[in-house]
């Protein structure tokens, strides 16, 4: 029995190591720690980088963030509703940039940009009342329905790009409110209405519940199909928003669009901190995630790192706040 | 290192575990000695689980010294608790399902080569099953395919063929039926005669008398007392539980109920493979009990008016009003409230706060166009919470850390505080929790009565069946066996009817 211990006199309990202090920190507060000493690193990174804080750099940052960004708010719904991740939504957006701008060829912006937001939270409900109401795998249900809307644009596209007969006015395109584009203010009034969704209305606590425990949900009398039916339309909606910007931006459309969206999506959720297990999160939390996503892509850039040592790196900051997590369901 | 009584095999020392809300076990010194059963007893929360735990390194105290045989040791995980003749079973079981019994029995050792499959093993598992006397078992059998007391002695037998020298049970029998407790307390007893040491967590007061040497009282993370069962009667334990007199379990049934009228009528329901043709009906203001052992229907037929059973049918009416079957509509409509056996899996929300977990179904009340006010639900939940009596640091912290006793409070809270007296379904409402919670839960139930409830539950403990029941179906195997009502309810005529009708009255003792 003594074998098991090699140490001849353990330590009394009660004594304070600084390792002793450490281990008895719960992972939350680690977490909060290590996150905090690395937006302080990036801070620094990011100051000490000539060029970040010029014009430009910062404009083309929060640009292309928003696109991503209204996909990340999305994800972030279908996350908490305990659907881990939702990987059509890159899909939703290439296909709702290519309807936003074949319907406004033909008959105008204003009837264009509502159509796309229903196509993309109709995309999003069939998903939702198939995972919801026939508690389909949700993984498996995303990945056919992203192989489904590419499958179905290839013969419609012809793979070809469909060009705007009227290109958006430039003096939408430099609008600035605040000295921030367009697109960011757009993204962050998403943010808002999805943080407003999660913390104020019924349907927002519901998603909460539906995702920390179905059967719970069943049993109290909520109605969890139809929240996580909630929950993937609105997925769907904001990623239409993202297409329909990203058309109007370059007058064009294809289903390159949204090439890769969901994984930097996902990146955002999971840096943020939302938990896979779903019941926790946030909005807010994924906008923090997207924006130190955002920013070590810049620095990256500006420190003149190739695109592929871009994506090695933010693959390596996801690995590494996913390792942090506390393990789920406990 | 520190040396103990001569006999000791566990001696613990000023051990204390603090939580960000509260203190869950203050400076807890006791010993146990070789051979010895100890029961641990005390309320929901008291922090036996939370002592256990520590025991065996899953949870780190902030305190405390343990010496296992005389040597004090840190211990820091179950496998080195493992190697130190500490063993658990959980409050929650731990096998893996899709495994076979051999499997389940060496998972996770330190002693399992790489290859396992060694007849050694395999011998020195059929030795540990011949030892709890279930030596005819199968060891190829897939562990999913067992009851869950056969699985609680698989979970014994892995212990002893790791040779532990300490055996922890925390609240083994909560889930078991009578039988199967009889089947486990045989099993223990045959450990104890082989000179093993018990430690013992219980809120079946029955079981430790019988089982058991010695009992240690926790309340509220104190160490109140340790005293042999002989100078202990049930009711100065339950006393010193509490730490004040314990004055009476069941409260006084409602006189008639001439105020209320209506109430639920079940014609011909049927659930495939539960239960065949079943026709009771439940008047407002009174409690009807389904008796019945495991497999009996009884849990089949309050999960079919929940609206949980798919292919449930059967013609529902409450009131004159018929409510659809096979979906969770009368649920929805919040016509019925369901209180599950299942707490973790389907009861509370564990991850979110106490606060949302009271006001869950109600939340459509304080809020406008789907808005809500948080002003409202904060008051609606402190309303909730005092008329429930849930005892917590505040209303924010994760429901999955109150005790159990609280959860199942948060459960009733859901049929409280509604504008019109609804239908109460509940399957095992007290299952795990402890005498005074009990109590509470029981009155609960009474004053819904008093507004006009139907209050209709499962239940497979006979003692509460009798203490509360207006009216008990007995159940055997689907059917109904029969109904008693008012003075007709009692003990025997139940206990024959749910374990075999067949045989005729005469011949019962
Ligand atoms: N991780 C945690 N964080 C905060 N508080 C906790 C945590 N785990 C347990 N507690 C608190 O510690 C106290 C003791 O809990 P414990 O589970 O040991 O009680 P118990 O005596 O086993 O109760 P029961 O009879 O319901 O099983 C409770 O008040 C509980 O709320
Ligand atoms: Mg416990």
């Amino acid at each position: 029995m003594r074998k098991a211990i090699l140490r001849l006199v353990p330590p009394a309990m009660g004594s304070i190591t600084p390792l002793n202090r450490f281990r008895r920190l719960d992972g939350s507060q680690i977490r909060a720690i290590l996150h905090a000493v690395f937006i302080l690193a990036l801070m620094i990174a990011a100051l000490a980088t000539p060029g970040f804080l010029s014009g430009p750099a910062l404009q083309s940052l929060l640009t292309t963030i928003s696109f991503i960004g209204c996909v990340a708010v999305g994800m972030t719904l279908v996350t908490i509703s305990g659907n881990i991740l939702a990987l059509s939504l890159g899909a939703t957006v290439g296909a709702s940039a290519l309807v936003v701008i074949a319907a406004s060829n033909r008959s105008g912006l204003a009837e264009a940009i509502p159509l796309a937001l229903m196509f993309g939270s109709m995309v999003g409900a069939v998903q939702g009342a198939l995972i919801g109401c026939l508690r389909a795998n949700p993984i498996i249900v995303t990945i056919a329905t992203s192989v489904l809307i590419y499958g179905a644009a290839q013969p419609i596209t012809g793979n070809a790009a469909f060009y705007a007969v009227y290109p958006t006015s430039d003096s939408l395109l430099n609008a600035r409110l605040l000295g921030m584009p367009i697109e960011f203010v757009v993204f962050v009034a998403i943010l808002l209405i999805c943080q407003f969704l999660l913390s104020f209305t019924v349907f927002g606590r519901n998603v909460f519940m539906v995702g920390d425990s179905f059967n719970a949900a069943r049993a109290a009398g909520l109605r969890p199909w139809a929240t996580i039916i909630g929950a993937y339309s609105c997925a769907g909606a904001f990623s239409a928003i993202a297409g329909i910007m990203l058309a109007l931006r370059y007058g064009r459309a294809s289903m390159e669009f949204g090439l890769g969206y969901d994984y930097s999506a996902i990146a955002a959720v999971l840096v943020g901190g939302t938990a896979i297990s779903g019941g926790q999160g946030s909005a807010i939390r994924t906008f923090a995630g997207m924006m130190i996503i955002g920013i070590v892509q810049v620095v990256l850039l500006l420190q003149g790192f190739r695109q592929e040592w871009q994506y090695l790196i933010t693959g390596v900051i996801v690995l590494g706040v996913v390792l942090l997590s506390p393990p789920a369901g406990r | 290192m520190q040396q103990s009584g001569s006999g000791a095999i566990l001696s613990i020392r000023g051990l204390t575990k603090r939580y960000a809300g509260a203190t869950a076990l203050n400076n807890v010194s006791f010993t146990l000695q070789a051979g010895e059963v100890r029961a641990i007893c005390g309320e929901n929360g008291a922090g036996k689980s939370t002592f256990v735990k520590m025991l065996m390194g899953i949870v780190q105290p902030d305190g405390g010294i343990i010496s296992v045989a005389g040597t004090a040791h840190e211990i820091r995980d179950a496998l080195q608790a493992q190697s130190l003749g500490l063993g658990l079973v959980a409050q929650e079981l731990s096998l893996a399902p899709d495994l076979s019994v051999l499997d389940n029995i060496w998972l996770g050792s330190t002693e399992v080569p790489f290859f396992h499959r060694r007849s050694s093993l395999r011998a020195r598992a059929q030795q540990a099953l011949a030892t709890l006397g279930v030596g005819d078992w199968d060891l190829d059998r897939t562990v999913g395919a067992l009851s869950i007391g056969q699985r609680q002695i698989v979970e014994i037998a892995r212990l002893l063929a790791r040779k532990a020298r300490v055996l922890i049970l925390d609240e083994p029998t909560a889930t078991l039926s009578d039988i199967e407790i009889e089947k486990l307390m045989q099993v223990l007893r045959a450990i104890k005669a082989r000179g093993h040491s018990i430690i013992y967590v219980s809120h079946r007061l029955g079981e430790v008398f019988e089982l058991c040497d010695s009992v240690s009282v926790l309340r509220n993370g104190e160490h109140i007392v340790t005293k042999p069962v002989r100078e202990l009667t049930r009711e100065s334990l339950i006393e010193l539980m509490l730490g004040r007199a314990f004055e009476e379990m069941y409260p006084e049934r409602a006189d008639a109920s001439a105020a209320h009228h209506g109430g639920l009528r079940i014609k011909n329901l049927h659930v495939p493979g539960a239960v065949e043709d079943l026709s009771v009906t439940a008047p407002r203001g009174k409690i009807l009990c389904f008796a019945g052992q495991l497999g009996s229907g009884a849990t089949a037929v309050t999960r079919a008016l929940a609206g949980l059973h798919d292919k449930a049918t059967g013609d529902i009416s409450i009131d004159g009003r018929t409510i659809r079957l096979g979906s969770a509509r009368p649920i929805l409509a919040g016509e019925v409230v369901f209180v599950t056996e299942d707490r973790a899996g389907e009861g509370i929300f564990p991850e979110l706060p106490v606060r949302d977990n009271l006001v869950v179904s109600k939340l459509a009340i304080c809020s406008r166009w789907g808005v809500i006010s948080w002003r409202a639900v904060r008051k609606l939940a402190d309303d909730l919470a005092a008329q429930v009596t849930v005892t917590c640091a505040h209303l924010g912290i994760k429901s999955g850390y109150l005790s159990g006793g609280n959860q199942q409070k948060l459960l009733f809270a859901r049929a409280v505080g509604r504008a019109t007296p609804a239908v109460l379904v509940m399957n095992e409402p007290t299952r795990g929790i402890d005498i005074g919670a009990r109590a509470e839960i029981y009155r609960l139930m009474r004053r819904l009565c008093g507004e006009g409830y139907v209050l209709l539950m499962a239940s497979s403990d006979i003692e509460e069946v009798v203490g509360m029941a207006d009216i008990v179906v007995t159940l055997y195997r689907g059917r109904v066996v029969a109904c008693y009502e008012g003075a007709a309810v009692r003990m025997p005529s139940i206990l024959r009817d749910i374990a075999n009708p067949d045989i005729p009255d005469g011949q019962v003792a």
